[in-house]
């Protein structure tokens, strides 16, 4: 199951980030934390595309590293926008987890084309927080 | 007819009302200003109508009504609006357009609660109907940006000057 879904902008500068509801308050800040964490690791595969995975241009990046309790996934647009999925202990295969990151991708795609949104700007809006949550939900 | 992509034209409107926004500075002027731009495509627009969409006469206002609905937005904005809650005696009436391609992706921020997204569609509507003699106001009492269910317009014949051909010189 999805936990954390981030986007992190062009100059890493964090855009969205929302977390599913768990018992025991809010944890937003410890994903935060790995969500930037991750970051490094991005940067990582970034400057080495490992050569026999698919396509050159590939916007996922895989399993980008796991921690305790979790596994964080990650896709980078070719705008450099980057998304993190924080997924916990039931992992999706390789396959739905690309689609979800596509229909993440074009869900923000949808909320940036918003003429009232600026861009590289947090991402607040209604309709981006409901079609994330669709989208981490249903898995 | 010639058509262009739905989201470019949506984006060019978005970014257009956006501008607007920040040189006027005011949600009401905003309003003012989208209903003046949409009136002056209108009296443009309505020739454009007449010319490629083959109607004929309107026998009277309801008729008008309906061709707007059902034809005029068809045409330009590849969607069709419903004609409903007419008054008793005809000459006022609600069109709620079922899909609005002018709001897509939208959003209003709280910040700009008063503003009328798609006011400029208000203006062609009055521009349109001036142009074919048919005096008539057109506003909107309901949007789904500000959080009602539908998109309604209500348009109101105020009043119709018969055609007089040749005009006299005092005209």
């Amino acid at each position: 199951m999805i936990v954390c879904a981030a986007v992190i902008g062009q100059q890493n500068n964090p855009l969205y980030l929302q977390t599913l509801q768990q018992e025991g308050g809010d944890k937003s800040l410890r994903f935060h934390y790995m969500v930037h964490c991750s970051l490094d690791a991005v940067e990582e595969r970034l400057a080495h595309p490992p050569k026999s995975l698919g396509e050159p241009s590939d916007a996922y990046l895989g399993l980008l590293y796991p921690t305790e309790d979790f596994k964080i996934y990650g896709y980078v647009s070719n705008t450099r926008v980057k998304f993190i999925l924080v997924v916990d202990e039931m992992v999706p295969k390789d396959e739905e987890m690309r689609l979800i990151f596509r229909r993440f991708h074009t869900a923000f795609v949808d909320a940036v084309s918003n003429p009232f949104y600026t861009v590289n700007t947090p991402i607040i809006s209604r309709g981006f927080d409901a079609s994330v949550q669709t989208i981490m939900t249903t898995v | 007819m010639d058509n262009i992509n739905a989201e470019i034209f949506t984006l060019t409107y978005g970014s257009m009302v956006r501008q607007l926004l920040t040189d006027l500075e005011d949600v009401t002027e905003v309003n003012k200003q989208l209903d003046k731009m949409g009136y002056n495509i209108g009296i443009r627009l309505i020739d454009e109508f007449l010319a490629k969409s083959k109607t004929g006469k309107c026998i009277d206002f309801r008729d008008t009504a309906d061709k707007i609905a059902k034809v005029g937005f068809k045409m330009f904005l590849n969607t069709t609006a419903a004609v409903t809650n007419w008054s008793a005696d005809g000459t006022e009436c609600s069109l709620i357009l079922e899909d609005n391609p002018l709001t897509d992706f939208v959003e209003l921020p709280d910040a700009y609660n008063g503003l009328i997204y798609c006011n400029v569609l208000c203006g062609i509507i009055r521009g349109a109907l001036e142009m074919v003699n048919i005096n008539a106001s057109c506003n909107f009492v309901k949007d789904v940006l500000r959080g009602d269910d539908v998109s309604e317009m209500r348009l109101k014949l105020l009043s119709q000057k018969s055609e007089v051909y040749p005009y006299t010189e005092d005209d």
